[in-house]
Order: structure tokens, then C-alpha cells, then sequence
């Protein structure tokens, strides 16, 4: 081959289809010899003392949409035993996980739920953006109305991609990982949608959904024109009692993505204003990803949205946190 | 100002006409042997409202429950299908939204809407 397409990854054997151009997790995060965001320790290093963050919720990921669905909750149970056996004990004051479920199996993902909910570190639910369905839809509703019976916020956060998902987009193949990885991780929008029209909020008062993938700038956009259709719709789904933006506050938050908001900075102390992130938004590392983002990244941002943002939104939203530590 | 729509009998249940009187024009409905007026004018968009469907609407106890009620009362705009209650005016979904609604009565047997 010549370049300058030799120096592209060259196509597994398993799937290729939008590579990113290089590696997905960075070797900066890997201890000598393992993979990124293997150790413990160094992770312990790397954010909580280097990067001066308090509290670490880890969200592991899983295999994707895996149509064996067996397989997929196994691989479910397996790695919420290796997370708690291998990750939390390692620092049981500022260490927090995710009990990873799979939605496929609702019997067995409330299982381990109930397993898992009263674990002193396990803070959330967590599922794939990959679905054969929207989430609002009534077979997940038993697995929604666990999490919410336990206060677990369910997040949502792109799986691997080793299963059969419908997939990219409604309108064909893109070409470049360009096109593909800007528009993937909105799709949340349509667990959304699903989850408002289908009074899932209106009936479950205690569930909130995470995006963990970002999109949070996407978002009032899209609620701007599922609003305006909402209005002359009401009659056909009358179970919706409000508004559809009036559910973000209480069931909605978003992590941060690297790639989001203006490229100017100077633009960002008035976008964090229209994103609502003060309410809405928490920062998240992205560790081991290359697309790691310190808290630095919030140091415009206005007092009151920074502290939100870097604290206080995530300690309201999983109690088990616990007061912040004071830094001196 | 009394404006005289027409003969109780040019009206029947469930008709409607429009009459060039207000600012927009004013629909006057029978429903049932009931009259209501309003104003041809959506709080919406501007929309000749009155034009609209005469229908029912519904509500809700909870996911995937829907009761169909108020059948013959509800007024759909044309343009962007908002409900309004015939008999009040207000939009079901923003009761702030009002389409102006006028007093009518029947005299002499001519339908009269007050301005």
C-alpha cells in the first residue's frame, strides 16, 4: 500500500467500519507493560491527585449490542464483580461505580440491580446508547421503575461496538470517522423523546437519565422543536402533562464531552447560560480516552456554574458522595 | 354592539357560520342546540381558528391511557391543530391561550352576538 492510506489502521479481521485515526484510549494512562485505564493506582494518581478531582464515579463499558443475550448479561454480571472486587475496594472514600445492566434481559438486569443497589460505592445504573428499541418503551419500564425505586440515575454511555446495532444513520453510510463520531452520540436524543412521550418522567418521579456520551449542546435545539409539536400533539399522548422541557431539570443530566460547545472561549461563559449547564451538566474525564478532559476545561466558566459543574450537580445527584472533601 | 347573525333556523345543530363582524370575523357554532361565538382569530399563530374541525379531545390517567372526551366541544385550528374549548375559548394545552369568545343569545328568533 502507499501512503497516504498506509498509514491508516488497516481493517481487522472483526470490524472496522469509522476507526478513529488513532488509538481510542491513550497510552498515557497505561501502566508499563498493561492497558490505558488498567490500573487502579495509577488511575488514582493520575486524577485524583494530578488532576485534582475529588470523587471518581467509573462507568466500565461492555461488549455492545451483543444479540446473545446471555452472553450480554453475563458479561454484565461479570464486570460489576470485577469492578467491585478489583476497582471500588481500592479506595472505598473516592471510588464510585456503575452496576452495568443489560436491557435485552429487563428479569435479569432487575436482579442485578437489587444486587448491587445497596453497595455503599455503586452510585448509578448503567446502560448502552445501542438499543433495539427506545428506552421509553414499555418493556424496559419494570428496569426504569427499579432504578428509580433504589434513587439509582440510569446512564446512558455508547457500548462497544461488537453487537448488531441498526446502524450509523437513517439515511446511509458515511465514509470518515469525521462523519460518523460528531453525529453518534446524539442519538440519545431519540432514548429522549422516548422516554418523555411515553410517560415514563411523568410516572417515575424519582428517575433521572444520564447522557454520559455529551450532546448537551444539542439539546435545546431539539427540545425547542419537540416543544412546538407537543403542543398541537397533546391529545394523542395526553399522559404527557407537561411540556417537554419541563423534564430536564428533574430527569435529565449530561457529562461533559471534550468536543462540545463554541471553539471560542470567550463564547463559553454565555453558552454554559444557554445549555442550562448549571443545572444540567457534570463534568466527566473521559479517562483513559484520548479525549480525556481536565476540570480545567470549566476555569471561565462563571463561580456559580463551575462549582456545579465540577461538584455540586453530581453530589446531588448520587448521595452516596457524600460531603466533598475539603481541599486545602 | 348587537350584531344579528342570522334566523335560528339558517343554524342548525352542529353548523357553523362565519360572520364579517370584529376585527377577524366571528364563527358562531350550534352545538346541540347550544350557541357559542368566537372570534375567527388563533392566540397561536393568527390562524382563521373558526375554520377548524369540531372534534373531541383527550385525557390521560397515566402511560397509555387515554379517555376521549368532550366530543362536539373542542375547536382544532387549522393550522397547527391547537384544541380550544368551544364553550370557554381556552386551549387545552396553554390555558393562558384564549380565543376571545362573545355573549350570543336568541331574540325574536334571530341569533345575537354581542360585540
Amino acid at each position: 500500500m502507499s501512503a497516504p492510506l498506509s498509514n491508516l489502521r488497516f481493517p481487522g479481521l472483526d470490524g472496522y467500519f469509522y476507526p478513529p485515526p488513532s488509538d481510542e484510549y491513550s497510552l498515557d494512562f497505561a501502566p508499563v507493560g498493561g492497558l490505558p485505564g488498567s490500573d487502579p493506582e495509577l488511575l488514582s494518581r493520575q486524577l485524583l491527585s494530578e488532576a485534582s478531582i475529588d470523587a471518581v464515579v467509573l462507568l466500565p463499558l461492555t461488549r455492545g449490542l451483543l444479540p446473545d443475550v446471555d452472553m450480554a448479561t453475563e458479561i454484565c454480571i461479570g464486570t460489576n464483580k470485577w469492578l467491585a472486587e478489583e476497582w471500588l475496594v481500592h479506595d472505598t472514600e473516592r471510588f464510585f461505580g456503575s452496576i452495568r445492566i443489560n436491557p435485552a434481559d429487563p428479569d435479569r438486569a432487575i436482579e442485578e440491580i437489587e444486587r448491587w443497589a445497596d453497595h455503599p460505592q455503586m452510585v448509578q445504573v448503567a446502560v448502552p446508547l445501542q438499543a433495539h428499541q427506545p428506552y421509553g418503551q414499555r418493556r424496559f419500564r419494570p428496569i426504569w421503575d427499579c432504578a428509580a425505586h433504589h434513587k439509582l440515575p440510569v446512564a446512558v454511555h455508547a457500548d462497544s461496538l461488537g453487537g448488531n446495532e441498526f446502524w450509523p444513520t437513517s439515511v446511509g453510510y458515511p465514509i470518515y470517522y469525521l462523519e460518523y463520531a460528531a453525529q453518534y452520540p446524539i442519538n440519545y436524543i431519540v432514548h429522549l423523546m422516548s422516554l418523555i412521550a411515553e410517560g415514563v418522567f411523568e410516572d417515575l418521579d424519582d428517575l433521572i437519565f444520564v447522557f454520559a456520551d455529551g450532546g448537551i449542546d444539542m439539546l435545546f435545539p431539539l427540545i425547542w422543536r419537540i416543544d412546538s409539536d407537543w403542543r398541537p400533539l397533546r391529545s394523542v399522548t395526553p399522559w404527557v402533562k407537561r411540556s417537554p422541557v419541563e423534564y430536564l431539570r428533574d430527569h435529565v443530566r449530561f457529562c461533559s464531552q471534550r468536543f462540545e460547545g463554541p471553539l471560542d472561549s470567550r463564547e463559553r461563559p454565555q453558552w454554559f447560560d444557554a445549555i442550562d449547564a448549571e443545572h444540567l451538566l457534570m463534568y466527566s474525564s473521559n479517562y483513559p480516552s484520548v479525549a480525556f478532559q481536565s476540570p480545567e476545561a470549566f476555569a471561565n466558566a462563571p463561580d456559580a456554574t463551575r462549582e456545579r459543574v465540577l461538584g455540586r450537580n453530581a453530589i446531588d445527584l448520587y448521595p452516596k458522595l457524600g460531603a466533598p472533601i475539603p481541599r486545602g | 354592539m348587537a350584531i344579528r347573525a342570522c334566523r335560528l333556523e339558517e343554524l342548525p345543530p352542529g353548523s357553523r357560520k362565519i360572520l364579517p363582524a370584529g376585527r377577524f370575523g366571528i364563527g358562531v357554532f350550534n352545538r346541540d342546540g347550544d350557541l357559542f361565538a368566537l372570534a375567527n382569530y388563533c392566540p397561536h399563530d393568527g390562524a382563521p381558528v373558526c375554520l377548524g374541525a369540531i372534534t373531541g379531545t383527550t385525557e390521560s390517567t397515566g402511560s397509555y391511557n387515554a379517555t376521549w372526551l368532550n366530543d362536539g366541544g373542542i375547536l382544532r385550528c387549522p393550522w397547527h391543530g391547537w384544541e380550544f374549548d368551544l364553550q370557554t375559548g381556552k386551549s387545552v394545552v396553554s390555558p393562558t391561550k384564549v380565543v376571545r369568545t362573545y355573549p350570543v343569545h336568541v331574540e325574536n328568533g334571530w341569533i345575537v352576538v354581542e360585540d
